[in-house]
């Protein structure tokens, strides 16, 4: 198992933080890639953030009407080792090989 | 005995790297707050602290270039990339600088750098992605460069190449990165040099020459041309510069065929190399022409095409039989 971190990211505009208003997962949640994960509130507008990534919730780094900057830890997830990257596919293992070439050995 | 998968052994290997010599320092995209995206730098920040294990900007150039400077001032610096076809961007800094410094100096200004760089295809990822790069650093006098099949050969082979005095590119095949092998990091290992290869399994009807990922596929064709009677030795060459001419000749002596498999295209692919080594060193043995299973002279397709693109087990053993029924004519 292996542990992401994903912090407040970045949410344009120049803003350089935000507030919580609602988290939308609970520590022990799973959830999948883009689910809603939190509400917070800028200068600007209240927005959701979906999930980066599919994951178990192992922490919430901030409390509700608590604020942050961008960077700043936002939720840490417990992957699979075999999630762990974020560009690509795990290749599976193969079954058996199909094969359809037969080998047969020279006379001498 | 305790198990690993390829991306555990390398962040143990850097882990060891990190302890035992306090000028080594890891750097690059993600490596130091994310922990790399295949999660292969993990926790290195929060053991090492930030100034031994950083992120670096967007800038591949960049960062091979201050891999040069610290090397210069008596760093051991393990910069990542972080995918192969993102080196392009640092090809200037990799062969104009970091493989001739030390020619360059006369031997005044050492150069230990060692470039982790994902390679290969296998995950079905974007473009630039997933390149076979090996041919043209080992084109480049002044570099080493080394590819693992496995856990416990990427642990020492990391290992060792941080140890060494010279630049050496160290090319991880991505899509064995979640292979599990058991293996105990602190038990001693054959003596390992630079420029050496290992028979991973036992042959005598012909000899297939692999690196990276495709040893494991390789090994996987043996099996089934056992079924059929024919028994293939399996030779991981891990260096691709210096090759182990000596190792391959020994394997190809004995088996009198020889059939050389990767996944990079075949025009002037390292391929081209191993074979033009058996032929100088075996030509009074081959029972036929050494053989090349490859990718196509295509640019790195997409993820739907990738596996008529890398090589399978069919065109492998179809290459194997080439070699069994090849007469003089």
């Amino acid at each position: 198992m292996a542990e992401v971190t994903f912090p407040l990211p970045d949410l344009g505009e120049g803003l350089i933080g935000a507030k919580v208003l609602d988290w939308l997962v609970a520590e022990g949640d799973w959830v999948e890639r883009n689910t809603p994960l939190v509400e917070v509130e800028t200068t600007k507008a209240a927005v959701e953030i979906p999930s980066p990534q599919s994951g178990r919730v192992a922490r919430l780094h901030v409390r509700e009407d608590e604020e942050l900057a961008v960077g700043d830890p936002l939720v840490t997830f417990t992957v699979d080792d075999d999630q762990a990257g974020i560009v690509g596919t795990v290749p599976r293992e193969e079954r058996e090989p199909a094969r359809r070439v037969r080998l047969s050995l020279p006379e001498d | 005995m305790p198990e690993f998968s390829l991306q555990q052994a390398l962040n143990l290997a850097l882990c060891h790297a990190c302890e035992d010599d306090d000028r080594v320092l890891v750097f690059g995209q993600d490596v130091g707050v994310l922990g790399g995206v295949f999660r292969v730098t993990d926790g290195l920040q929060a053991k090492f602290g930030e100034r031994r294990v950083f992120d670096t900007p967007l800038a591949e150039s960049g960062i091979m270039g201050m891999a040069v400077g610290l090397a210069m001032a008596g760093w051991r610096p393990v910069p990542e990339i972080q995918f192969d076809g993102f080196a392009y961007p640092a090809i200037d800094q990799i062969v104009n600088q970091v493989a001739r410094m030390h020619y360059r100096s006369r031997g005044v200004l050492p150069m230990p750098v060692t470039l982790r760089l994902p390679s290969f295809g296998g995950i079905k990822a974007p473009e630039h992605h997933g390149e076979s790069l090996e041919a043209l650093f080992a084109h480049v006098p002044g570099l080493k460069v080394v590819s693992p099949s496995s856990p416990s050969q990427g642990y020492h082979l990391l290992r060792r190449a941080i140890a060494d005095p010279d630049p050496v590119i160290f090319l991880e095949p991505k899509s064995r990165y979640w292979h599990r092998e058991e293996f105990d990091p602190a038990a001693p290992v054959p003596e390992m040099p630079v420029g050496t290869s290992r028979v991973v399994r036992p042959g005598k009807h012909a000899t297939l020459v692999a690196w990276g990922a495709m040893v494991s596929r390789c090994l996987r064709a043996a099996e089934l041309a056992a079924e059929d009677g024919v028994e293939l030795e399996v030779l991981d060459l891990r260096w691709l510069k210096p090759i182990d001419a000596d190792g391959l000749a020994a394997s190809v002596a004995r088996t009198r065929r020889a059939v050389v498999v990767h996944e990079a295209p075949l025009t002037a692919g390292l391929g081209a190399e191993v074979s033009a080594l058996v032929t100088e060193r075996c030509f009074g043995e081959l029972r036929a022409p050494v053989q090349r299973v490859t990718g196509y002279d295509v640019p790195y397709p997409s993820g739907a095409l990738e596996d008529e693109y890398l090589p399978g087990i069919d065109r492998i053993l179809t290459a194997v039989q080439t070699t069994l029924e090849y007469r003089r004519g």
